[in-house]
């Protein structure tokens, strides 16, 4: 019944775009209310929680902005997500060029020790990470978060790296060799800047992962100064439990930049995460 | 691409470069894999043995290596309590509902927007919007919104004359959290199926459609069974997920009220962190690993078979 | 230039054994810089401006003294630090309760030991403020506050439900409970989500039907099934199957402008057992009553073996981390000193802890408190900091089930006594 529609798509998609709706307020109502609340008072908040604010406050907003501390949980987010992605990328490069370009004994092994570690994130090891990092006095120290966000990352990284590897024809490998390139060179010069594509894929989801941790941070950082934004975000919910509305505002605002880097980054962010649940 | 490949292969020389010599490649093989094997090891692999070890000991995590042995009194002991049932329970419901009413909810949607609609590029933006967000930011988001007294969602349903006590209530907790967990992770799910979709070719849906096929006939005999191994991989991702679930929960109820929507990972940190028994914490982690193990191995070696064997065999057609 | 930093790493180590609270200032010359991690958990006021102010005037007159203060919200607080500690540290200065948890610490090797260091200031303190923080005669912490924990209520809503006077036996307060349902007022307000607020309600039965020494000894024996345990998990649950709180209590929180305390700020329950704090959080948190808020002591329990006049509760201290720089315990003695220290008690913000300081308690239920604290015939420490971590979060995790009704007053006592075998 419906088939025959199908030509005349114009009449038939007016039930589709009222499912869309619906589904789209579902997704954006709660985002909504967070950036409107922010504007209120905690107390007009709890009469009026939908209709706009009587008086724009900018209070909430301007407060947040002007404390330092939401500057600085940025700033470590930001510097623990980029620190984390070159270190997790440049790694698994370097070990998906060896497992796409090399035959060598205990190469499926090797390999298949890794992929396996896709099943295991921090939850796993939350515990014996945290007396780990404590021998190696890295508790408090953004090395910590890094190095261990880096190893949990590799897996994933490496399978996808090492699948666009392996997509280089051996052709191009040979012509490098015949110009002169080592091993090295070949993958610095020639398979590197072809990978770029496969690179900024894998950089996005060591970004989004990195980012958004929450665990790892909440066990390894026990100082103000070194927390990221996710453990503020806890910290602030419990410190201003009465003000909801400036909670909101904090909320917001520590959205911004995840959903402007999406914006951004959208194509890769998708296509990477797809690829990378597709191919675990 | 096209003549950086092709140009070579007239001058192909069997000249010996430093990646053929025996030597030179070992070195090279190892200094490349050596870093991401020593972070490997010494952050995924060894932790996951040191929980192994741990498992074994009463050990409140204050300082040193444990020393008071006690062998398999800690996992009997986490069998014995109701709190690990529980644990169990809460992961088959969250599993159940995710695969009963989470997916086919993504996959419908992703149907929906599989159709040529206006601003079908900007509902999938959207949809997919709330899985950027951290757990913690959603978390916090809705446990006010989701408030008893003053939250949002009362607040709608008061319009209906209706209340709910949402993550207050054992009865209505693991709905609540659910509502959550889908707010944020249908999208993830959505782009999978889209992404599968679009490797089906149209020729196949469209050749059907003019036999006579209904829209429905055409998804079920074709499009559904084609999107399966897309379907069995997002299966297997959300069981995954599941069993490690941490941190909405932890930011939501804390696994309350009384432990109704505890989950292992949470009731782990509780007793690791809160309570410092360490030792049994790790028993804790322990288990959930072999979960996640048993039930990958045996997920793959049953339900993914199919789709492994294809994989490995189209890629052997390309190389 | 070699020797001048022997001598430099000399003075160093020296001044870091703590010798006597001489500070950096002794040593000639400019004194060094030195950055003093402080956490404690006063998010409300008037504690919370207070003490910022206290780090302040310290800094100033101690130029080269940098104090950081950590202000954590109290769940957040426990869980931070039972973090940092398991790291193997412990911040300079530290608020704590006392009892099991600080004896897991000094165990450790991360509290210091300020027996020497606090011996001129001691006498000034009551005795019962600082024996939470003693132990085998030495002293590891100093106390900022000591009251005990009863029943804050709402003289209208008692009134309304035609309770003329508050109850002073169990029984009378679990018919007041029902008059006030009956009367359509919501009788308790509880925060269910944190479990240490319905702790209070078993630990305190268990004081009045067990008695103090009942409570020590299951405590050294791991044995909480015997019939007295039981029987305050039965009152518990008695009082419990009355549905006397809130709608919504197992999901609220305590200090969140739907929890605990702003429910009966609001006038929206008509009390609460809590601490000495309750006030200053009921402002904090909603509306205030102002003079309607009165308190009683908790009733006595019919054929308990414990008195009447027993207080359960606890206060507040500071503690000192094992590799603190000596301006930490200096600041300590600060805050605690009668002139900087009576300031919060003229605020209404802790109880006395000093002699002499009685009479700078100006609230009227304060006053009440304090003195029925200074006649108390026993007291007993929160269970939930006097017992080790795991059992004291047993308790407060199985008491939690017991309200909710998914536990019965028999798997209570099976469960705490379960833990503590385990940590025996």
């Amino acid at each position: 019944m419906i088939h025959r529609r199908r030509r005349t798509p114009r009449s038939s998609t007016l039930p589709l775009h009222a499912i869309a709706w619906v589904v789209g307020a579902f997704v954006l109502i709660p985002v909504v209310y967070a950036l409107i609340g922010g504007f209120k008072t905690t107390s007009e908040l709890s009469g009026n929680p939908f209709g706009l604010p009587r008086t724009w406050e900018t209070d909430n907003y301007t407060d947040v902005l002007g404390s330092g501390t939401f500057w600085l949980q940025l700033w470590n987010s930001t510097f623990i997500a980029v620190v984390t992605t070159v270190l997790t990328v440049g790694v698994s490069a370097l070990a998906g060029f060896v497992f796409a370009r090399f035959a060598f004994r205990g190469r499926e092994l090797f390999f298949t020790m890794f992929t396996a570690g896709l099943m295991f994130p921090f939850a796993v090891a939350i515990l014996p990470i945290f007396v780990l990092l404590r021998t190696f006095g890295l508790l408090d120290n953004p090395l910590g978060v890094i190095l261990t966000q880096a190893a949990f990352g590799l897996p994933l990284t490496i399978i996808i790296l090492r699948g666009f590897f392996r997509s280089i024809p051996g052709e191009v490998e040979e012509a490098a060799i015949i110009d002169g390139c080592g091993p090295f060179g070949f993958f610095w010069r020639i398979l590197l800047p072809m990978a770029r594509p496969a690179i900024a894929t894998v950089s996005v989801l060591a970004i989004v992962g990195s980012w958004n941790n929450f665990m790892l941070p909440l066990v390894v950082f026990s100082e103000e100064s070194s927390w990221t934004l996710p453990l503020g975000i806890q910290q602030f919910q419990g410190q201003y439990a009465s003000d909801t509305a400036r909670i909101l505002a904090y909320l917001v605002l520590a959205m911004v930049p995840a959903l402007g880097f999406y914006a951004i980054a959208e194509r890769h962010l998708v296509g990477g995460l797809t690829a990378g649940a597709t191919k675990g | 691409m096209t003549t950086l490949t092709r140009g070579p292969e007239a001058v192909r020389l069997p000249a010996p470069s430093p990646a053929t010599r025996p030597r030179g490649r070992w070195v090279t093989i190892a200094l490349f894999l050596l870093p991401a094997l020593v972070l490997f090891v010494l952050l995924v692999v060894a932790p996951i043995l040191v929980a192994f070890y741990a498992s074994a000991f009463k050990w409140n995590g204050f300082g040193g290596l444990p020393t008071d042995f006690i062998g398999l009194d800690n996992f009997t002991r986490l069998f014995g309590t109701e709190i690990f049932g529980q644990d169990l329970w809460h992961l088959a419901v969250l599993v159940l509902l995710s695969v009963v009413i989470q997916l086919p909810f993504s996959l419908a949607i992703a149907m929906l927007l599989n159709q040529r609609i206006r601003g079908r590029a900007l509902y999938r933006v959207v949809f997919f919007a709330p899985y950027v967000l951290s757990e913690v930011i959603t978390g916090v988001l809705f446990s006010l919104i989701l408030s008893p007294q003053s939250g949002m969602a009362n607040q709608i349903l008061s319009v209906f004359g209706l209340d709910s006590e949402w993550l207050a209530n054992p009865d209505t907790v693991m709905p609540s959290l659910f509502l959550v967990m889908t707010w944020k992770y249908f999208g993830f799910h959505m782009m999978i199926y889209l992404a599968g979709r679009q490797n089906i070719p149209n020729e196949l849906v469209e050749a059907a459609q003019i036999d006579g096929a209904t829209s429905w006939k055409t998804f079920r005999h074709i499009t559904l069974p084609l999107l399966g191994p897309t379907i069995r991989i997002s299966v297997f991702l959300s069981v995954i997920y599941t069993i490690q679930l941490f941190d909405l929960v932890w930011i939501l109820t804390q696994g309350g009220p009384s432990h109704s929507s505890e989950t292992m990972a949470v009731t782990m940190m509780d007793w690791g962190f809160k309570r410092s028994q360490v030792g049994y914490a790790s028993a804790i982690s322990v288990v959930m690993f072999l979960l996640s193990l048993v039930f990958a191995l045996v997920y793959q070696r049953f339900v993914m078979r199919r789709d492994l064997e294809g994989a490995t065999t189209s890629m052997g057609e390309r190389r | 230039m070699k020797r001048s930093l022997v001598l430099f790493v000399a003075a160093v180590l020296l001044t870091g054994c703590g010798g006597g609270g001489g500070g950096a200032s002794e040593e000639g010359g400019a004194p060094s810089k030195v950055t003093i991690e402080w956490w404690h958990l006063s998010t409300a006021e008037p504690l919370k401006t207070l003490w910022a102010e206290r780090a302040k005037e310290f800094m100033a007159q101690n130029p080269n003294v940098t104090i950081k203060a950590t202000v954590l919200e109290n769940d957040a607080y426990k869980a931070k630090l039972t973090t940092i500690t398991q790291s193997g540290k412990a911040p300079d200065i530290f608020a704590t309760w006392g009892g099991g948890v600080l004896q897991q610490q000094i165990d450790a090797g991360l509290v210091k030991d300020i027996s020497a260091d606090v011996a001129d200031v001691l006498p000034t303190f009551t005795p019962a403020s600082l024996s939470a923080y003693q132990f085998d005669g030495k002293t590891y912490g100093l106390p900022t506050d000591i009251g005990l924990v009863g029943f804050w209520y709402n003289k209208k809503l008692f009134e309304k439900a035609g309770i003329t006077e508050p109850p002073a036996t169990w029984s009378a307060y679990l018919e007041d409970v029902k008059k006030l349902k009956a009367a359509g007022i919501t009788p308790i307000a509880l925060a269910g989500k944190e479990k240490w607020p319905g702790h209070y309600y078993w630990a305190y039965l268990a004081l009045r039907i067990a008695g103090l020494e009942g409570l020590k000894q299951a405590a050294t024996d791991h044995d909480f099934t015997k019939p007295d345990f039981l029987a305050a998990s039965q009152q518990v649950k008695a009082l419990a199957d009355l549905q006397p709180f809130q709608k919504g209590f197992l999901g609220a929180a305590y200090s969140t402008p739907d929890g605990q305390a702003a429910t009966v700020s609001n006038g929206k329950a008509a009390m609460e057992l809590m601490g000495q704090w309750a006030p200053a959080t009921q402002k904090d948190a909603g509306k205030g009553l102002g003079d309607d808020l009165g308190f009683f002591p908790f009733p006595a329990v019919e054929g308990g073996k414990g008195s009447a006049s027993d207080a359960f509760g606890g206060g507040g201290g500071l503690a000192v981390g094992a590799d603190a720089p000596p301006e930490a315990l200096q600041f300590v003695k600060y805050m605690t000193a009668m002139e900087n220290h009576s300031k919060a008690v003229v605020a209404g913000g802790v109880l006395p802890v000093l002699k002499g300081e009685e009479t700078s308690v100006k609230d009227p239920n304060l006053k009440q408190v304090a003195s029925l604290l200074a006649e108390a015939s026993g007291y007993q420490l929160y269970l939930d900091q006097a017992y080790p971590p795991a059992v004291g979060a047993q308790v407060n995790d199985s008491v939690a089930e017991l309200i909710a009704g998914t536990k019965t007053p028999e798997q209570v006592g099976q469960a705490i006594t379960e833990v503590a075998k385990s940590e025996g």
